[in-house]
C-alpha cells in the first residue's frame, strides 16, 4: 500500500527531525533494589502537550496467575528491567519498542526467563550506535538487579556510550539534580566532621525509604526551578519480589 | 578530526566545510513556518494548510471539530474542505496542516478500513473492528516512519473514538514528527493556545473527563471555535462537529457556523485598519 | 566526496554487513527477529539526505553551536609510553557533554584482551563502541590462527574501520597498546581521520599539551617501573589541573610480557594535595 512517493533521487529537505520534549528522568541503584522515576509532563516550547505522559516502561517476563495472587500491585517480576527514556519523546518511543522486541526474542530464542541487565545494555548500546549518523536524540536509564541480585543501573548517551552507575539524573533536570545526587548518593564532598576535611565519609548504601525521599525531594524542587518538569511523578521500584509503580502529583504550574 | 586542543575531536572545517546552523535551526513545527525569511526557503513544506482540530473527552465518548477551510498562505482559498474523516465504525480522525498529505492520508486510511472489511464483514466468524487504538497505531508508525526519511506528512492528526468492545473514549494526538501523546482534551496549532485552556477548565485530568456531560462538552468545543475564529486569521465560522459516543455512535454535522458572536471588543483595539486614532 | 556518502556506502555495501554469519541474507537490508543477533555490529543508518555528515555535524558539533539539540559525551586526556619495563597507561575520567560534566567515572581504558588495551579520547561511544568490536575481532583472529594477534594487526584492523567511515563523523583518538612476542611492547596511535603511526610516546585529547608538558621533559627510556608509573600518573595530574576537559579520577595501566597489569584509580582531589605537598610543587595553588 506504501509505495514510493519520489523517484531515486536524493532529496534535499530543509526539515528539523528533532524536539525537545522536556522532562527529567533519574534512577538509583540500591543494595538490592533499584529505583526509576520521572515525571508525567510532556512538553514542546512553551506549550504543555500533555499532564501523563509515561516515559518508562517495566519490561516484564509475563505474570503467573499465582503471581498476580501472591503480588496484587506488583506490576512485573523481579527479572524486569526499568526502560527510561528522555529527551525527543518519538525517538524515546521508537527505542522503547525496539529494545522490548529484542528483550522478547532473546528470551524466546534462548529460552531463558529474562535477561540479564549486562545484556540488555550492551544491547541499548548496539541500538543507539546504530544510528550513530542519525542518532536517537535520547538520554537513557535502564534499572533492575544484577546476576547477584544487587540493585543495577545503566545510563547511556545519545549514541550509545554507556556506564554501570549507582545514580544518574537524565534530561532537563540533570544539572539541577545529578549535583545533588553525587552529594547524597555518593557522599562527594562529604568529611567526617572534626577532622578539617581530610577524611572522606564513607560510602554506603541508602534504604530504599532514604532513596525515595531523595526522589521525591529531587522532583519537587526540580519542578520548582524547570518549566518542562512538573504534573505527575512515576516512581518504579525493582526488588526481589518484583517491580511496583507509585504515582505522587507535582505542581501543575 | 580537529586537533586543536580547544575543540580536540571536534570535525573540523577543512573535512567537512562550514558549519551548517540552518539545519540545526530548521524549523519543526507548522507554526514555525508562517514566518517565511529569504533564508527559510523550504523544498519541503506546507502549501494549502487547515489550521486547528480542538477535541475533548467526555462520560461516555468524545467531541472533535475543525473548520472547513483550506488556506493557501494568508490566502483563505477553499471552502468546505472537511477535514474530520470517519475511519472504520468508531473513529474519526481530524487532520491539520498540509492538506495534499491530508488527501493522501485519507487516501490511506479508506484503504485500511477496506482492507478490514474483507475479512471482518457480518459473514466472518473472527469479528475484528477496527479500533481508535488500532488507526493511531498505524499512524502514529507511518508519521515516525516518514520523518526518520526526512520526508514527513506535514500534518498533526487528532484520533478520537470509542472502543467498540469496552466503550472506552480515546483520544490522541501525533504529528509530523512522530511525537504522540494522550489527553483528556487536545488542540493542534493555534488551537493548543487558544482552545487548550478552556478545555482543560472543564476536564484537566481523566477523572474530570469522565464526569463531563456531553452538553458541556460540546460547549467547550463550541466556545473553543468560536475563540479561534476571533483570533486565528486562518479559521473559518464554518466548521464541522462530530461526537463519537459509545451508545449513539458517530454524529456527524459538516455545517455549523459560530455562534453568538460578540466584536464588542475590536471597536475597543487602536492602531490597526483605517481608523483614526 | 563528501556529499555522497551515503550512496558509496549503499553501493559498495556497508562494512558491517559483511560480518554477517547468515549465509542466507539476501539484498535485504532489515534483519528481522532474532537474526539481527547474528551480527556482530549493526548497520549503521545514516540521515536519508544528500550529505549526511553535515546533517549529523549540524546537530551534534556543540563546539560550534552550543545550542545544538544532541550533544555526544567527550573526553579527555590520554597518554602511553614506552619504557625499558613496557609500557605505561594513564589517562583521566571526564566525559563531558558541551559544557557539562556528564561523567567523573568513566572507564577509557578498554581491555580488549589480557595482553591488549585500547584508550578511549573523543566521541566516548566510538571509542567504547569499535574497540569492544576490534576485542571480537582480535578473537576471531585468535581462533582461526591459533596465535595471539600482533599489536601492529590489531591496530590495523581498527584503522582500517575507521578510514571506511571516513568523512562520516566519527571522532576518536585511541592508542592501542600491547606486548607480543615478536614485537615486544608496542604503540600504535589510531584515529578518526584513518591516522596510524607507531611510536614510543603519546599524549592524545583536548589535555595533551598538558600532559606532553611533563611527560617530555621527565621522560627517560631507562625509568623504573614505580618511576614510570609516577610519570604517567602526574602528566594526567598536570592536564587535569589545566584542562577543564578533563579531570576526576586516573587510571594506571602497566603493559608488560605477561599482559597488563592494573595499578589502580587515584582520585584527582585526593593526590593532587599529596603530590602538592611531597613535590612542593603546585605553588600557585594556595590552600
Amino acid at each position: 500500500m506504501m509505495t514510493g512517493q519520489h523517484g531515486s533521487q536524493p532529496i534535499q529537505h530543509q526539515f528539523n527531525p528533532y524536539s525537545d520534549n522536556g522532562g527529567t528522568l533519574l534512577g538509583i541503584a540500591g543494595e538490592d533494589f533499584a529505583i526509576l522515576a520521572s515525571d508525567t509532563r510532556q512538553s514542546v516550547d512553551y506549550s504543555i502537550n500533555t499532564r501523563l505522559s509515561h516515559k518508562i516502561k517495566a519490561i516484564s517476563p509475563s505474570l503467573t496467575a499465582e503471581f498476580k495472587a501472591q503480588n496484587p500491585k506488583m506490576i512485573g517480576t523481579k527479572n524486569s528491567i526499568l526502560f527510561g527514556t528522555n529527551g525527543f519523546s518519538a525517538d524515546g518511543d521508537a527505542l522503547t519498542r525496539q529494545f522490548e522486541e529484542n528483550w522478547k526474542w532473546y528470551v524466546h530464542d534462548q529460552n531463558k526467563s529474562a535477561m540479564s541487565m549486562q545484556s540488555a545494555a550492551r544491547n541499548v548500546q548496539h541500538l543507539l550506535y546504530g544510528k550513530r549518523f542519525f542518532p536517537y536524540y535520547v538520554h537513557t536509564i535502564i534499572c533492575g538487579l544484577d546476576e547477584e541480585g544487587k540493585g543495577c543501573l545503566y545510563s547511556f548517551d545519545p549514541v550509545g556510550s554507556y556506564e554501570r552507575e549507582q545514580c544518574r539524573v537524565g534530561g532537563a533536570g540533570a544539572s539541577l539534580i545529578m549535583p545533588f545526587l553525587d552529594n547524597q548518593v555518593n557522599f562527594k564532598n562529604q568529611y567526617i566532621p572534626g577532622t578539617n576535611s581530610t577524611e572522606r565519609r564513607k560510602v554506603d548504601y541508602l534504604s530504599l525509604d532514604e532513596c525515595l525521599k531523595l526522589v521525591k525531594d529531587a522532583f519537587t524542587s526540580v519542578t520548582e526551578r524547570h518549566i518542562t518538569v512538573g504534573d505527575g511523578l512515576e516512581i518504579f521500584i525493582i526488588d526481589k519480589n518484583g517491580v511496583r509503580c507509585e504515582y505522587h502529583d507535582l505542581k501543575k504550574d | 578530526m580537529n586537533h586543536d586542543p580547544y575543540s580536540w575531536g571536534r570535525p573540523s572545517d577543512s573535512m567537512y566545510g562550514e558549519y551548517n546552523r540552518e539545519i540545526a535551526n530548521a524549523p519543526t513545527s507548522m507554526e514555525q513556518h508562517t514566518s517565511s525569511s529569504n533564508f527559510n526557503e523550504h523544498t519541503t513544506r506546507p502549501i494549502v494548510t487547515g489550521t486547528s482540530v480542538v477535541a475533548i473527552k467526555y462520560k461516555t465518548g468524545v467531541v472533535i471539530a475543525a473548520d472547513n477551510l483550506a488556506s493557501y498562505g494568508s490566502l483563505l482559498r477553499f471552502q468546505g474542505v472537511e477535514r474530520l474523516h470517519k475511519v472504520g465504525k468508531t473513529t474519526v480522525v481530524g487532520i491539520s496542516g498540509d492538506i495534499s498529505d491530508m488527501q493522501y492520508l485519507v487516501k490511506v486510511l479508506d484503504q485500511l478500513s477496506m482492507d478490514n472489511n474483507y475479512d471482518n464483514d457480518e459473514y466472518s466468524d473472527n469479528v475484528d473492528e477496527l479500533q481508535p487504538s488500532y488507526i493511531f497505531e498505524y499512524l502514529s508508525n507511518l508519521m515516525y516512519h516518514r520523518r526518520s526519511k526526512m520526508n514527513p506528512l506535514w500534518n498533526a492528526l487528532v484520533v478520537s473514538g470509542v472502543d467498540s468492545k469496552t466503550g472506552e473514549p480515546f483520544l490522541q494526538y501525533v504529528n509530523l514528527l512522530g511525537v504522540k501523546y494522550a489527553s483528556p482534551s487536545i488542540a493542534t496549532g493555534f488551537g493548543a493556545h487558544l482552545a487548550v485552556p478552556l478545555l482543560r477548565r472543564l476536564a484537566d485530568s481523566e477523572e474530570q473527563a469522565a464526569e463531563l456531560t456531553l452538553e458541556e462538552a460540546k460547549k467547550g468545543i463550541r466556545d473553543s471555535m468560536r475563540v479561534l475564529f476571533y483570533r486565528d486569521t486562518r479559521s473559518s465560522k464554518n466548521y464541522s462537529l462530530a461526537i463519537i459516543d459509545k451508545d449513539a455512535g458517530i454524529t456527524y454535522d459538516n455545517n455549523v457556523d459560530v455562534e453568538d458572536m460578540s466584536w464588542k471588543f475590536a471597536k475597543d483595539i487602536k492602531g490597526y485598519g483605517t481608523q483614526k486614532v | 566526496m563528501l556529499s555522497n556518502f551515503a550512496d558509496q556506502l549503499q553501493k559498495t555495501g556497508n562494512f558491517l554487513e559483511r560480518e554477517v554469519f547468515d549465509n542466507n541474507l539476501q539484498a535485504k537490508n532489515e534483519l528481522l527477529g532474532n537474526k539481527k543477533f547474528q551480527k556482530l555490529a549493526p548497520t549503521i543508518e545514516m540521515a536519508p539526505v544528500s550529505n549526511p555528515a553535515e546533517f549529523l555535524r549540524a546537530h551534534t558539533d556543540d563546539s560550534k553551536n552550543p545550542d545544538c539539540a544532541i550533544k555526544i559525551a567527550h573526553g579527555t586526556t590520554t597518554l602511553a609510553f614506552r619504557f625499558q619495563g613496557g609500557i605505561i597507561v594513564a589517562v583521566d575520567s571526564r566525559a563531558t557533554a558541551g559544557q557539562w560534566i556528564a561523567s567523573q567515572t568513566v572507564n577509557k581504558v578498554i581491555r580488549i584482551n589480557p595482553f591488549l588495551l585500547g584508550t578511549l579520547a573523543g566521541g566516548a561511544a566510538d571509542c567504547q563502541y569499535w574497540e569492544t568490536w576490534l576485542g571480537t575481532q582480535c578473537r576471531l583472529y585468535e581462533l582461526r590462527n591459533k596465535e595471539r594477534i600482533s599489536v601492529a594487526a590489531a591496530s590495523k584492523i581498527l584503522g582500517n574501520l575507521v578510514y571506511e567511515y571516513k568523512g562520516a563523523g566519527l571522532s576518536m583518538g585511541t592508542m592501542v597498546c600491547g606486548y607480543t612476542k615478536k614485537e615486544g611492547p608496542t604503540i600504535y596511535y589510531v584515529d578518526s581521520d584513518g591516522t596510524r603511526l607507531k611510536g614510543d610516546l603519546f599524549c592524545v585529547g583536548s589535555g595533551q599539551t598538558f600532559a606532553y608538558g611533563v611527560l617530555d621533559s621527565n621522560y627517560k627510556w631507562d625509568l623504573t617501573v614505580e618511576e614510570a608509573l609516577y610519570l604517567g600518573k602526574r602528566s594526567i595530574l598536570a592536564a587535569a589541573h589545566r584542562d577543564a576537559y578533563s579531570g576526576g579520577s586516573i587510571n594506571l595501566y602497566h603493559v608488560t610480557e605477561n599482559g597488563w597489569i592494573y595499578h589502580g584509580n587515584h582520585d584527582v582531589d585526593k593526590i593532587f594535595w599529596e603530590i602538592k605537598e611531597q613535590e612542593k610543587s603546585f605553588n600557585n595553588v594556595v590552600g
